[in-house]
């Protein structure tokens, strides 16, 4: 029957496509529109209410407490993106250019193992050399040096979150690197420029996207992180994700967890979309 | 960059990255109960103790069920919208691929807030079901993006061929497609289980008292210091890195070696 072909033709990639589409809109898309819903909803008896309330909206952008968690959560994460960036390009750098092939091949694979195992248990594990009586401190006393206060402040909360975003952030430079033009920098030696000068006006210009991606992913892990916080500053200061956890975990006032979540993500597109304008190649005009 | 500082440099990397992960298996092997030097000497009583642990236990089979049944699906999802990216043009094709990629970029508890609030308004809420449901819109990401990788190297000419002869699109996709993807297929099926024995957040929201692994874990560390941590710690520690290891080894299978022009 060649009608029916055409027919079937079509057929194939509804049928590919139907499950995919409805699964993602169902389990992802939804719930995140529901929590753009709820911020509007309000609690009356500890029950959710559909409503039309600007209220949640006020009160937490208002609440001295949301401000704080705000400002904090901030830094700490522009911090950790600056860090990581910092101490991630030297290594990427390496990997990238000096390294062998095989070397190389093998550096890649060792980086992405630690970005899909078990964070939590890592940041446990710093707690557990960083902490008062623990591996470092005795280590310290064994050596004559004094014990160190290194467990609750920022040191142990920055450690913790380079475990989360080190890995990551060398691994898109390292990649940015492999794939800019290998000629201009060798162009610029030859011309006489120095290794500064390689570094500033070529190497990095050539991979700025590759830099605007991977700080953008860096503040973005620091950003909505809530293990380092929890378990290496003992939630003290809080941030924006363990308000959202407490408020969630106490039962009530969905509504104006839902806003500090809402408010996080408006946070994270902005910014993805300020590095996005800052970094895109501009098209070479010829 | 000298030899000598560049080296020192990128061993100072892999001393931080492998500093968390050793603590963790090295103590579980510690007798004493606190980690921390000096050594108490070997012994493998945590990891027993853990083992006979009916939380632990009970974790451990929904942490099975859970991360196999997500990369099953993942796997099948990943497959269609990679495939549909390759061979189609459609209304509607950036959205979807960008509703398929961005899940792993939502931080998880904004993640774990909104399927939550979803679906405790279904009966999936606090089965594992409902856990698994929701890491396989996370993981569908990884996995399409391992088989797209692979299809980009397959080229038009070999299903063309098949099409050509008299094969349907159906048979082009099972008989050519599918061989060809295989490597991938495995990859992605080992990386979206292992996204999913990972995740803590969205499965302590979702799965309400159907812990798995990763929410044990997470509850241990939530109270006292227990040494049967870190023995369970070296077995999800272990586990994540054989799986990802194996993603990796079967995501190499064909790359590399003949780029297809």
């Amino acid at each position: 029957m060649p009608g029916m072909a055409p027919i079937r033709r079509k057929a194939l990639p509804a049928l590919l496509g139907v499950p995919v589409v409805l699964w993602q809109l169902a389990f992802f898309v939804l719930p995140l529109v529901f929590l753009v819903v709820i911020t509007f909803w309000k609690v009356r008896n500890f029950k959710l209410e559909p409503a039309f309330d600007l209220g949640n909206w006020e009160k937490v952008l208002t609440s001295t407490p949301f401000q704080r968690a705000l400002v904090y959560t901030g830094e700490v994460a522009l911090i950790a993106t600056i860090l990581s960036m910092l101490l991630a390009f030297p290594a990427a750098h390496a990997i990238a250019l000096r390294l062998s092939d095989k070397a190389r091949a093998r550096w890649i694979a060792f980086l992405i193992i630690p970005v899909f195992s078990s964070y939590i248990l890592k940041v446990y594990a710093w707690q557990v050399v960083l902490s008062p009586g623990g591996v470092l401190n005795v280590a310290f006393g064994a050596l004559g040096l004094p014990q160190a206060d290194l467990l609750g402040g920022m040191l142990s909360l920055h450690i913790g979150l380079l475990t989360l975003t080190l890995p990551v952030v060398t691994l898109i430079l390292t990649f940015a690197l492999m794939g800019m033009d290998k000629t201009l920098i060798e162009a610029a030696r030859n011309l006489g420029a120095s290794r500064a000068q390689v570094l500033l006006q070529v190497t990095l210009p050539a991979i700025k996207p590759g830099l605007g991606l991977a700080a953008v992913t860096a503040f973005l892990m620091a950003f909505g992180d809530y293990a380092s916080p929890v378990f290496l500053t003992g939630s003290n200061p809080p941030t924006l994700s363990i308000l959202i956890v407490d408020t969630v975990k106490s039962g009530s006032q969905w509504p104006r967890a839902s806003v500090i979540g809402v408010s996080m993500l408006a946070i994270l597109a902005l910014a993805f979309v300020l590095v996005q304008l800052a970094t895109a190649k501009r098209e070479v005009q010829r | 960059m000298t030899a000598v500082f560049r080296n020192g440099y990128l061993a100072l990397l892999a001393l931080f990255i492998l500093t968390p992960m050793a603590v963790i298996v090295i103590f579980s092997f510690d007798a004493n109960r606190f980690p921390t030097l000096p050594w108490g000497g070997f012994t493998l009583a945590w990891h027993r103790e853990a083992l006979a642990d009916a939380m632990i236990v009970s974790a451990i089979r929904n942490s099975i069920i859970v991360s196999l049944s997500t990369a099953v699906i993942a796997t099948t999802l990943g497959f269609c919208a990679a495939y549909l990216d390759y061979r189609y043009a459609f209304f509607g094709k950036r959205s979807l691929m960008l509703v398929i990629a961005i899940p792993p970029a939502v931080p998880v508890t904004i993640l774990g807030m909104a399927m939550l609030a979803a679906m405790s308004r279904t009966p999936m809420f606090g089965t594992p079901f409902g856990i698994i449901v929701c890491h396989a819109a996370i993981a569908v990401s990884f996995a399409m993006a391992l088989i797209r990788l692979r299809l980009g190297d397959l080229g038009p000419d070999l299903e063309q061929a098949a099409w050509n002869l008299g094969a349907s699109r159906w048979t082009g996709l099972t008989q050519v497609v599918i061989p060809f993807c295989r490597p991938s297929l495995i990859a992605a099926f080992c990386l979206s289980a292992a996204v999913s024995f990972d995740e803590f957040m969205v499965a302590w929201f979702v799965g309400g008292v159907n812990e798995t692994l990763s929410v044990r874990v997470f509850n241990l560390l939530l109270g006292q210091v227990n040494p049967k941590i870190n023995a369970i710690g070296t077995l999800v520690l272990m586990t994540s890195i054989v799986l990802v290891a194996l993603a990796q080894a079967f995501a190499r299978i064909g790359r590399t070696k003949e780029p297809n022009p």
